[in-house]
């Protein structure tokens, strides 16, 4: 028996780093946020208390479920253009790379972006589509417009547009990783019985990437659905998304119980959505 | 018979490695042919030329008097049978099989109703009624090795090819398989072309054999006629249960070839490739083709004599190990168990059956 206990107190020793980490990053705020959530304020100060009022009028108010949609409309666009723009690349990587080289070198173009700071990159956009920006110097020096187009920034385009190109690289290697995983004889198997390219592509090479693309579209759905940046940077009056609603109710406005209201519905929101994709993923998933 | 693939000065470069080396084959229309060679000696990359998967460095590959080297997979009439069956883990069995009749080259060909009633059609020719809405991860290897080869066959190619199909498969499958193959060539009458590292199986089943070694042909040649009349040691060592030793001729003429090999002397009949005396040559000794006696009759003409050195009982045969007087050469031989029993340690004379002795260069 003197195994045993040993080997139980190895088991605990494995697992206490991650369930502590778990404790005091995931359980220990999220249940702060519940608790938040179920206060008041009175005097720009934090009074706690146990209603769930607060919960209600997230669910309840038009401005807050129409700002709620808004962001999940973005999510979507995020989600099915970072896939989009993403599968050629994750495409080209997997089977059109014929070195090593280009292979590593389009891989390292993925990556690089990740090496500079969100802020940085987002507000790279700014200076492309501004007033003064890339595009419209462009279309005044080759005398286009006479005056700059104002319609690229500060608005949900701009907003859609930041964040796919923030996001794409999730898109990417998630499609990648699962592009990959598709054996060589698969394909060359239905081109020796008689598939086009295109027939390739589209009776094998899509079905079979489908997880990827689910996982893909997961992840930047969910990064983009709470972002606040972008929205802050790029996007106008007519861009605000939810997370820019929780940061003015909490920095501002010091309505943290609102706010931790907004988080919860926030949370709820995102967490039956991956379900659903998570359901769709395990679907689509192959096994080879 | 008619020759349906000319292949001519065929080359497979990757890089700086020849994988097939100018190689000349003619395969003839309704042949069971096998390519045979161990690892690296260019089968498979002859075989994937064949299926147009891979595009040739130089040479060419005449199907029916029409060079098809640049022509793609899909547009020839060959189907691939695939090492690891290559089917599509999101297809059932049934749109496996299907795949070929539903794409573009074959579509015009084949109604959903057509595509039914073959597709069950040979679902019943593979012996896989009834699983055909089975994914593949399904099915046991047998299986999967069955649905490769009705998706390969449904669309009625001319040629089949076949990539070490049976290599993953465990022995006694591999038997039931190799009969199954042999009933599919009679009955459908297609060409068959074969890849394969086991000389057994190709023994077994084929009408000629490619011996391939370092991307080149050693020898194309009916079972029987390799068996017994091997060109080279390679072949003769790769293809039987062949010893070769080295001996140096004694005399030939046109009615026979005497070697000396060891303490002994060995005969073959004369043949028109005479050898010079004093000459370095290799003789082929095949196991069961070589006889063992008590040791006192070496002196008769045509033994050598060595001494047991291992003994295998075989059940229906015995296999000895016989160290020649040379204490260089070891010999294989088979022995039949009606035949006298020896120990290891014995000293016996080893005495070829007749026209067992065949004479090759060094």
């Amino acid at each position: 028996m003197t195994v045993r206990t040993s080997s139980r107190g190895g088991l605990i020793l494995w697992l206490a780093p991650p369930l502590l980490w778990f404790t005091v990053f995931m359980l220990v705020p999220y249940a702060m946020l519940f608790y938040y959530s179920l206060g008041s304020v009175e005097y720009m100060t934090f009074k706690p208390g146990f209603s769930f009022a607060n919960l209600g009028r997230v669910l309840t108010s038009a401005p807050y479920l129409a700002v709620l949609l808004k962001s999940l409309k973005l999510g979507v666009i995020t989600a099915v253009g970072a896939t989009l723009a993403g599968f050629p690349v994750a495409f080209c990587l997997a089977f059109h790379s014929t070195s090593r080289t280009v292979r590593s070198f389009v891989y390292f173009l993925v990556i690089i972006p990740w090496w500079a700071s969100y802020l940085v990159k987002a507000y790279a956009w700014k200076t492309i589509l501004g007033s003064n920006g890339l595009i419209n110097s462009l279309l005044m020096s080759l005398h286009l417009i006479d005056e700059p187009l104002t319609f690229f920034l500060y608005n949900q385009f701009s907003v859609a547009l930041t964040l796919i190109y923030i996001f794409t690289p999730f898109a990417i290697l998630s499609i990648y990783a699962q592009l990959e995983r598709i054996p060589t004889n698969v394909i060359e198997g239905a081109k020796n019985l008689g598939a086009t390219d295109f027939e390739v592509f589209r009776r094998v090479i899509v079905p079979l990437s489908l997880p990827g693309v689910v996982a893909g579209a997961v992840i930047t759905f969910s990064l983009s659905f709470g972002d606040f940046v972008a929205p802050a940077l790029v996007g106008g009056p007519d861009a605000v998304m939810i997370s820019n609603i929780v940061v003015n109710l909490l920095g501002v406005a010091f309505d943290w119980p609102m706010a931790a209201a907004i988080g919860i519905v926030v949370i709820a929101f995102a967490m039956t959505l991956i379900s659903a994709a998570q359901y769709l993923e395990h679907k689509t998933a192959v096994r080879f | 018979m008619e020759s349906l693939i000319n292949i001519r000065r065929l080359t497979k470069a990757f890089g700086d490695f020849i994988a097939v080396d100018s190689i000349d084959l003619s395969i003839r229309e309704g042949e069971f042919l096998t390519l045979l060679g161990s690892s690296g000696s260019g089968k498979t990359t002859t075989l994937r030329l064949i299926a147009g998967l891979d595009p040739p460095t130089s040479g060419n590959i005449v199907y029916r008097g029409k060079d098809i080297s640049a022509l793609p997979t899909r547009l020839r009439d060959m189907r691939l049978v695939f090492q690891d069956y290559a089917l599509f883990p999101h297809l059932n069995v049934f749109d496996n099989i299907a795949f070929g009749l539903r794409v573009r080259v074959t579509r015009h060909k084949y109604d959903e109703g057509r595509v039914n009633e073959l597709v069950s059609k040979y679902l019943e020719f593979v012996h896989l009624g009834g699983q055909d809405q089975k994914m593949p991860h399904q099915l046991s290897g047998g299986q999967k090795q069955r649905v490769a080869l009705a998706r390969a066959l449904v669309s009625d190619p001319p040629v089949v090819l076949f990539d070490e199909p049976l290599g993953s498969l465990d022995a006694s499958l591999r038997k039931a398989m190799q009969f199954e193959l042999k009933r599919m060539h009679r009955e459908l009458r297609k060409t068959f072309i074969y890849v394969t590292h086991d000389q057994e199986e190709a023994m077994a089943m084929s009408d000629r054999i490619v011996v391939m070694k370092d991307a080149k042909i050693l020898q194309v040649d009916t079972p029987e006629a390799l068996y017994y009349e091997p060109t080279s040691t390679a072949v003769a060592r790769f293809v039987g249960a062949a010893n070769v030793v080295t001996g140096r001729v004694v005399r030939s003429d046109a009615s026979e070839t005497v070697v000396a090999v060891a303490d002994g002397q060995l005969a073959a009949p004369g043949r028109a490739a005479a050898w010079k005396a004093g000459e370095e040559v290799a003789i082929v000794l095949r196991a069961e083709s070589i006889g063992l006696t008590s040791a006192q009759d070496v002196a008769v003409r045509n033994a050598i004599s060595g001494v047991v050195v291992g003994r295998l009982f075989l059940g229906k045969a015995i296999e000895y190990q016989v160290e020649l007087a040379d204490r260089h050469n070891t010999l294989t031989v088979t022995s039949s168990r009606e035949d006298s029993v020896y120990e290891v340690g014995s000293r016996v004379a080893v005495v070829p059956k007749r026209n067992a002795v065949r004479i090759l260069s060094a």
